[in-house]
């Protein structure tokens, strides 16, 4: 399908426009716009140190913009938080940490249930759905420092899908797995629902991987700013990439 | 009640809550902060003692120095977070010192703060304690799940919507309370030993949050009772006797887990 005929009827799940993401002094991201649609799957690609999980932490409203306008399904950042589903990159979880699998991924629902609210079924339901599509259902009752990397990485999937979500977002979700782990992420990765039904979510995940980018519907470059953005054949040209990856300037001056 | 009785009872309360607050700074990975912070929280007592004023408020307003100033640490300086709990560790225990050395009773009143005095608990004191207990057990509950997303991850804990700048806060009322509702049975500088031993040793067994917190309180509990009870045979400080045996307990029982591990070990190479 033609990418222009679905962003007219597809509205932006994310809008960035001059945006400056900044730790401290330090810019990770200088001034760029971006859009991310709805219902689709888009890559973030480009260098460590390229500004891409700064940007996903801007997108759950983690940190704050020093600059520009950032709008998440039509809201503020923290407004739409509880609609996006955040899946960290390599959370080491501490050794002596007595929690289970079932536990890891039932705090996926807290996000609806906040402090205080019981799990009910529909809870439930929703992380034994969440353990079966990541293959771990038979882990449940493991601690996570029973688990292989891979394995790990998977409950913290479990634990982004058993949250109620519109937009799912995965740092680097296939850094490092074994070959079932990948191949089960990679499913989720570019699933984006059922067109038919209406029922779409939008996926954004960060990767280094070209050929990994060239599987998505939209492709971010990025290399201390925003170096393209569009569908994959139009990014990841040589021009664009020589720029984010094949130069050392990573974070250019702001215009 | 004798003197002996009130002296249980108090330790009783202290098992009760110390351990609790405790397993959430094990679990958090902040026990070195949790030690400085209950010392740092002596200038307060001090103060309170001193000029007469109630040793919560004095407590509370120690706590929130020690929180603006690890603050001001991390912001301004590039030093590691430890640096500054260090320091203000050290700056706040000789703060306290010295404002007591201005009492009359020197000697008494900063070893009665510092190591408690178990033998002087009045009937007035147990009911604080009761109460401070009962509050420390309370936010346990409510903050149990901001808690233990933070332990998972602190910015997983914040995607989530569980507000963890509250949730540490309140963590942070939870153990100045504990050690007020603690300092005057056990001292402040050894309610760590029950605070964070119980906790500690607890955590090589529990295979959940809530069986690791009943552990603690049983260890701790264990551990009031058995120190109590040596101090009286033998003559020893009860508040210290009090504080050494969950330390003691904890490299006991290590060593029978490491020796379980390695006849396992040894059975499975075997079959």
């Amino acid at each position: 399908m033609p990418e222009t005929s679905q962003e007219v009827d597809t509205p932006h799940a994310v809008e960035a426009t001059d945006i400056t993401l900044a730790h401290g002094t330090f810019v990770a991201l200088a001034k760029s716009s971006c859009h991310i649609p709805a219902g689709r799957v888009t890559a973030v690609i480009g260098p460590n140190g390229s500004g891409k999980s700064t940007f996903l932490n801007s997108v759950t409203g983690l940190i704050v913009p020093v600059g520009g306008t950032l709008a998440v399904l039509g809201q503020r950042p923290v407004d739409a938080r509880p609609r996006v589903s955040y899946v960290l990159q390599n959370v080491e979880a501490p050794v002596d940490l007595p929690l289970t699998v079932r536990e890891t991924v039932a705090m996926g629902r807290y996000a609806s249930l906040g402090w205080f609210r019981r799990l009910r079924s529909t809870d439930r339901d929703a992380i034994d759905a969440a353990l079966e599509r990541m293959r771990i259902a038979d882990l449940a009752h493991r601690h996570l420092h029973e688990l292989s990397g891979g394995q790990r990485h998977r409950v913290l999937v479990a634990q982004g899908l058993a949250q109620e979500h519109d937009i799912l977002i995965l740092d680097e979700p296939l850094a490092g797995l074994d070959v079932v782990s990948a191949e089960v992420i990679d499913g989720i990765v570019h699933d984006t629902g059922d067109s038919r039904t209406g029922d779409r979510r939008t996926v954004i995940h960060t990767t280094h991987d070209l050929s990994e980018a060239a599987a998505a519907d939209h492709v971010i470059l990025m290399g201390g700013r925003v170096v393209a953005e569009g569908p994959p054949d139009e990014v990841l040209l040589e021009e664009h990439l020589v720029e984010a990856f094949g130069t050392r300037g990573l974070h250019p001056p702001v215009d | 009640m004798g003197i002996q009785q009130r002296a249980l009872m108090g330790g009783i309360l202290v098992a009760l809550m110390a351990p609790v607050a405790g397993t959430w700074l094990v679990l958090r990975g902040m026990t070195f902060f949790g030690d400085a912070f209950m010392h740092g929280v002596l200038p307060g007592i001090a103060a309170a003692v001193l000029f007469g004023f109630s040793p919560m408020l004095g407590a509370a307003l120690a706590a929130l120095v020690m929180v603006v100033g690890l603050e001001v640490v991390r912001r301004q300086t590039a030093l590691r977070e430890d640096a500054g709990i260090g320091l203000l560790f050290v700056g706040m225990l000789a703060l306290g010192v010295v404002m007591v050395s201005k009492t009359p009773s020197y000697a008494g009143s900063i070893t009665s703060i510092l190591f408690g005095d178990a033998l002087g608990i009045t009937p007035q004191d147990l009911r604080t304690q009761a109460v401070i207990a009962t509050l420390v057990i309370g936010l346990s509950i409510v903050l149990h799940r901001p808690l233990i997303t933070m332990a998972l991850h602190e910015g997983k804990a914040a995607a989530l919507g569980m507000n963890p700048r509250l949730a540490n806060g309140l963590l942070l009322a939870m153990i100045a309370m504990s050690v007020i509702g603690s300092y005057r049975t056990v001292g402040t500088l050894l309610v760590f030993g029950l605070m964070v031993g119980p906790a500690a040793t607890a955590s090589l067994f529990a295979r959940s949050v809530r069986q690791m917190m009943v552990l603690a309180v049983t260890i701790a509990l264990f551990s009031v009772v058995i120190g109590l009870v040596v101090s009286y045979h033998l003559s020893t400080a009860a508040s210290a006797t009090m504080g050494l045996v969950p330390v003691a307990l904890f490299f006991i029982l290590l060593t029978v887990q490491q020796i379980v591990v390695n006849v396992r070990r040894r059975g499975v190479a075997h079959a």
